[in-house]
């Protein structure tokens, strides 16, 4: 009895070491493991014309935030070759040499990527990282019902703080999002770590609690389809999508200027696949399938050349070809963690009001 | 030898546990100790301030927010599935299997999806103001979402199987011949039910709270889907600390204090119960 029982558990373990083993054990030689954002974010379709042209598989893995990417990225270095991180996730994992510096002569494409979108704060040079989908965030608005609300049009963020508004507005859930905009209605700029300008913006943001009438992240535009809302902050994509299903919803593009992110290609340094990387990477950098990921993802092109292959509909959409002198006008969240406690405290408390 | 024999057997289970539960706490609590530079890395640095900083007072106003919410869901489950569960165990065998059934029924479904479908219900183009709306009923959509209120209802409806079924299990052992000797000494329905029957089932109502109250505690996805972010629990907090907050260390002492009131909260479950001899976990 005794024995056959050691005999199981001298069995059981083995399987279970095995098992993990194998669930360790990264990529075959031709395969990819790419990971970024859910949603199709670098789309299936384009992945299965690229695994039909060169045979290497892609395995696509769907992550929630930067950070989780980011762990994953230092944890297990040679696990992933490839990931699609934000602007300022670029200088962390760059700071933090975990990534690869690219061989643009192993990826001809490079070329295309237009120069607007290049050398930016994280990545002086663009060693580092390839710029891949550009998005903003702005006001998405229902003129129609502000109007029947008596309050003025909207024109930037200050208009939000109208008495006529209470209760009307759904915004981004997100502290750095949140008092960025009320900086900039203050005639300041994002990442302020001025004690009196902070707490000017402060007292302003408490202001705006009793016009919110929810918090939320992933699908803002549907409380201004749904009507319960009539005045939105949310990033391009979402209001692109909200005017798609509802003709009456207008863009605005705060006129004290609006945040600008940029989500881009990094490689990790202990990528096991980085010839089949680069082969990916020039393949989605090719302005046709550049032009097509455009049109499925509804992201701003960063590819130069992809121009002349995106549809009529999609280069007449102000927000997706947002004119230049307005691109002028944005700037980036730089991320710094002092700055980030500070206003992580002022949004609980603004919260728990 | 013999025992040690028999007990060779629950090593598996040991190693499994002390593997995925024990290292992971070590581990958050060692986290709840260090710092974290500019670039939110963890910095191998012993100190306090994680703690000192939790002790500010708005986020021990988050922390009686939390508390409020548990303990409110914990009442009206306990409301609600009383009821319920004491109907179920009166009915006959095959019925009160049907019953149990569909109470286990939504388990089956994804929470998140759960939680969207109340937001499908009780929305301003939702199912209910669209039926009022259309009968001429009320003018205007009644505003039900984004409220501490939705949160509750929310959370007490993720949360009411364990309730009832806890108190199902009390009500189940109950003896009836204390009932009927209760009837007999001319007692009637509404004093049995308080003397006899509430004091019998006390230990299902200490475990089903205790059940519903601790993950009350965590479930922050609720409070931002129906209660539209607009207030923050400690789950909201320990979440956006470990991910765009960027500060682990943080985040991890708040976990150590919500470890810490559960283990509270389960003391006081154990005297109780050690009080009313017996109890869920015995």
């Amino acid at each position: 009895m005794s024995k056959r029982n050691s005999v199981v558990l001298i069995v059981v373990s083995v399987l279970l070491v095995a098992f993990l083993v194998s669930c360790g054990k990264s990529s075959q030689p031709q395969e990819i493991n790419l990971m970024t954002w859910g949603g199709d974010f670098v789309p299936r379709e384009i992945i299965n014309e690229f695994e039909a042209e060169t045979g290497i598989k892609v395995n696509y893995k769907e992550m929630q935030s930067n950070e989780d990417m980011q762990s994953v990225l230092e944890a297990n270095p040679g696990q992933y070759d490839l990931a699609v991180v934000t602007d300022y996730m670029v200088d962390i994992l760059r700071q933090n040499g975990i990534l690869e510096k690219f061989d643009k002569s192993k990826m001809p494409n490079f070329k295309n990527i237009n120069p607007v979108y290049q050398n930016n704060y994280y990545d002086e040079t663009n060693e580092y990282s390839i710029p891949y989908a550009v998005s903003t965030s702005f006001l998405l608005v229902n003129p129609g019902a502000i109007e029947e609300l008596g309050a003025k049009p909207i024109t930037g963020y200050k208009d939000m703080w109208q008495e006529e508004l209470k209760d009307n507005i759904v915004v981004i859930d997100w502290s750095v999002e949140i008092i960025g905009l009320v900086l900039k209605s203050l005639g300041y700029e994002y990442n302020e770590t001025d004690p009196k300008k902070v707490q000017e913006a402060k007292e302003k943001l408490f202001e705006l609690k009793d016009h919110i009438m929810r918090f939320e992240t992933n699908t803002p535009e549907d409380s201004l389809i749904s009507g319960e809302a009539v005045v939105g902050f949310m990033y391009s994509n979402q209001a692109v999508k909200g005017q798609a299903e509802d003709e009456r919803l207008q863009p605005v593009f705060p006129e004290e200027g609006m945040p600008i992110y940029i989500d881009s290609f990094v490689m990790s340094k202990d990528a096991p696949n980085k010839d089949g990387s680069y082969q990916l990477l020039n393949f989605l950098m090719d302005p046709e399938i550049s032009a097509r990921i455009s049109e499925l993802t509804k992201f701003t092109n960063a590819n130069k050349e992809a121009e002349k292959y995106l549809s009529d509909e999609f280069k007449n959409n102000i927000m997706l070809n947002i004119p230049d002198e307005i691109i002028e006008n944005t700037s980036f969240y730089i991320d710094v963690a002092d700055v980030l406690e500070e206003y992580e405290h002022i949004y609980s408390e603004f919260k728990m009001q | 030898m013999k025992t040690l024999r028999r007990n060779m057997l629950a090593i598996p289970i040991i190693v499994w546990i002390g593997l995925l539960v024990g290292t992971p706490l070590i581990f958050v609590f060692v986290l709840s100790f260090l710092s974290r530079d500019n670039l939110g890395n963890i910095v191998v640095a012993f100190t306090l301030d994680n703690y000192k900083r939790i002790f500010d007072p708005i986020y021990i106003r988050v922390f009686f927010n939390s508390f409020l919410l548990a303990t409110l869901t914990g009442l009206v489950t306990l409301l609600i599935g009383y009821p319920v569960a004491y109907i179920t165990s009166g009915l006959n065998p095959k019925r009160r299997a049907v019953s149990i059934a569909l109470i286990m029924l939504p388990f089956w479904l994804s929470s998140l999806l759960r939680t969207y479908g109340w937001i499908i219900l009780l929305g301003n183009t939702g199912i209910i103001n669209n039926i009022l709306v259309g009968l001429n009923i009320i003018e205007k959509p009644l505003n039900m979402m984004y409220k501490f209120g939705t949160t509750l209802v929310g959370t007490a409806y993720m949360l009411i199987p364990f309730m009832i079924i806890a108190i199902f299990n009390s009500v189940d052992k109950l003896d009836r011949s204390y009932l009927e000797a209760s009837y007999d000494l001319g007692a009637g329905r509404l004093k049995t039910f308080f003397n006899i029957t509430i004091p019998l089932t006390l230990p299902g109502i200490f475990g089903g709270f205790t059940l519903v109250f601790i993950p009350a505690l965590g479930l922050f996805f609720i409070s931002d889907l129906l209660g539209g972010g607009k207030t923050i629990f400690l789950g909201n907090l320990i979440n956006t600390q470990v991910t765009k907050g960027r500060n682990r260390p943080l985040g991890a002492a708040f976990s150590i204090l919500m470890i810490v009131l559960v283990l509270v909260v389960l003391f006081i479950y154990s005297r109780a119960a050690k009080r009313e001899e017996g109890g869920l976990f015995q």
